[in-house]
């Protein structure tokens, strides 16, 4: 057992540990010879710089009674008509040409970074859904009786175990995408479902198995059937004993999501590497990536955490 | 189904078990021609040494066992005819476990409304009306609410009792029913089983509990090796010189 004063002690050591570490990296930073520009991140997360409103054709800029800016084309064409905008560049009557910019609009816009995070976000989302949806059917399959189901079971799992997850996002963008005319971001979402449902069919066969089989026993004998007594018995016992285990996975797959920059998907990590050309900072980028990407794994820990407490009442 | 099994002829036995054998992948000859009628609102009480095909056999009359040649026949339906089914037998036949085999995530209550609910499709009231019955009988009108986890033995096999009462059975079959219980506990589980039997269930008890087999049992039957090895009354069983039996009975006792 450990005591009160043992405990603190241990937390007292870890703050001491932790910070000569980080004084180290920062005196190391000092050291070498860079200047950190941690301003120079922000426009790339937010961006509070007005946009420009730019002429899409040659013609005259009219601005009528209500203060509406229209652009009367030279040939034909519909007006431009700008409703909104915050200050304007051009004046009545002005001769514009395609490209011109003829108002700016002020307010603030997300960054390539924010960009990058919410498309990590939402294909690591996606593809859980996905994945879990994969992962319960296979395996289901890899208990079922029949040996046809556990055979395709396991050669899913094996093959997908098996081959990178680098070399599987190639296969699905350039050959299934190409058969099926799959976008790059459906091609991301399919291939990290199928990686990821791989190991939740394991994951899930395990927690099935790890119901002891009185349970079976004692649904059957009561005249349910075995897709009953799966869904109302088993599952229900099965999904608390994989939570611990999924929500690794879940860490996995929002971190492998980063391979599907290498099919050109603008997420965290491809903006990141856009970002590092166009702000040289980039000790500071790849900083701020790192703990965004802490921030989504953290963040998903911690609902699956609550969700384990919840489920432990019958405990 | 047979056109049989409506014209139930209430003289004819509930279960009969006809030369079952049962060989298991392995090899093991656990049942060898074992015969056996269960007679409505009898109490049968099978004792026999550990290994001897006592499970085996109980396991059998629900079909969580195969069996490998015979017949068996609940209310004159054939277990072993590919065009019964074996679900709505099984809501026939309940089973009380050794391990009680609670489901661990619903409440006593929740426990004993499963069934009722998803394969009887009863209404939600009409389950939990059946079930709060049930369970006062059995002594846990104040433990419904609670999980297994928060039960101790004696009530949770209590509530697995309730549970299979809940489907309406006509038989039940109890396998060791207090061989995991503290002795302290066996006592409430043998009066609910008692209760039962006075009020007319037919019921298959796998039990080392001879006092039980004494008092209630109408039939008491003894199974060695796979066999069944003698059937008796109470009386003339425990005077039997039945020589396998009185080794037997002087190794419990
Ligand atoms: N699934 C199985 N596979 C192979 N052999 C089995 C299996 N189940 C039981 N047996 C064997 O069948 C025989 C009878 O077992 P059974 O469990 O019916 O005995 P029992 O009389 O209930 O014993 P106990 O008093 O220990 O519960 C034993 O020899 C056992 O090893
Ligand atoms: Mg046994």
């Amino acid at each position: 057992m450990q005591t009160q004063s043992s405990r603190w002690l241990g937390h007292g050591l870890y703050l001491v540990i932790m910070a000569v570490l980080i004084s180290g990296v920062y005196f190391a930073g000092q050291k070498i010879d860079y200047s950190w520009h941690w301003e120079r991140l922000w426009p790339y997360i937010i961006n509070t710089e007005s946009q420009d409103i730019v002429a899409i054709t040659d013609g005259t800029a009219v601005v009528d009674a209500a203060g509406r800016l229209s652009i009367e084309p030279d040939f034909g064409d519909d007006p431009q008509i700008v409703n909104v905008y915050d200050t304007l560049v051009s004046r009545h009557g002005d001769l514009i040409f395609q490209g011109d910019t003829i108002a700016r609009i002020d307010g603030w816009r997300f960054g390539p970074i924010a960009e990058g995070l919410w498309v990590t976000i939402k294909i690591s989302f996606i593809s859980l859904i996905f994945a879990v949806l994969l992962g319960v059917m296979f395996g289901l399959m890899r208990v079922a009786h029949g040996q046809v189901w556990r055979n395709l079971a396991v050669t899913y799992v094996e093959v997908i175990r098996g081959t990178p997850l680098l070399v599987q996002i190639f296969i699905v963008y350039f050959f299934i995408g190409t058969v099926f005319d799959l976008d790059r971001f459906t091609a991301g979402v399919a291939a990290l479902s199928i990686f990821t449902g791989a190991y939740v069919a394991e994951i899930v066969r395990a927690g099935i198995q790890s119901v002891p089989v009185g349970q079976m026993e004692a649904a059957r004998s009561l005249g349910m059937n075995y897709v009953e007594a799966m869904a109302y018995v088993i599952m229900p016992q099965a999904i608390k004993r994989t939570l611990p285990p999924l929500a690794g996975q879940f860490i996995n797959l929002i971190k492998d999501s980063s391979l599907v920059s290498v099919i050109s998907i603008t997420d965290l990590t491809k903006a990141g590497r856009e970002v590092v050309s166009g702000s040289f900072a980039p000790f500071e980028v790849w900083f701020t990536v790192a703990v965004l990407y802490l921030v989504v794994t953290g963040g998903l820990s911690l609902l699956i955490q609550r969700l384990e407490k919840r489920l432990s009442a019958s405990d | 189904m047979t056109d049989s099994t409506t014209a139930s002829a209430t003289s004819m036995p509930l279960i009969q078990a006809r030369n079952v054998n049962k060989v298991f992948p392995n090899g093991c000859h656990a049942l060898k021609d074992v015969s056996l009628d269960v007679q409505r609102g009898e109490v049968v009480v099978i004792i026999g040494p550990s290994g001897s095909g006592k499970s085996t056999f109980l396991r059998t009359l629900n079909q969580l066992e195969t069996i490998t040649s015979g017949g068996i026949f609940v209310d004159q339906v054939d277990l072993t005819d590919k065009r019964t089914d074996i679900n709505v037998v099984r809501e026939e036949v309940g089973m009380v476990f050794q391990a009680f085999n609670l489901f661990p995530h619903k409440t006593a209550l929740g426990n004993v409304m499963l069934a009722p609910m998803k394969v009887l499709k009863q209404s939600k009231a009409e389950a939990q009306k059946t079930a709060e019955s049930l369970l006062e009988r059995v002594g846990l009108a104040d433990r419904m609410d609670n999980y297994p986890s928060r039960l101790s033995g004696g009530q949770q096999q209590r509530v697995a009792i309730a549970r299979s009462l809940a489907m309406k059975p006509k038989v039940l079959l109890f396998d060791e029913p207090t061989s995991a219980l503290d002795p302290e506990m066996v006592g409430e589980v043998l009066d609910v089983m008692k209760e039962l039997a006075k009020e007319g269930m037919t019921m298959v008890v796998v039990t080392h509990e001879m006092g039980f087999a004494q008092e209630v049992a109408d039939r008491v039957v003894f199974m060695e090796d796979g066999e069944l090895a003698l059937e008796e009354t109470p009386e003339r069983f425990f005077h039997s010189d039945h020589p396998r039996l009185q080794r037997f009975l002087g190794q419990v006792l």
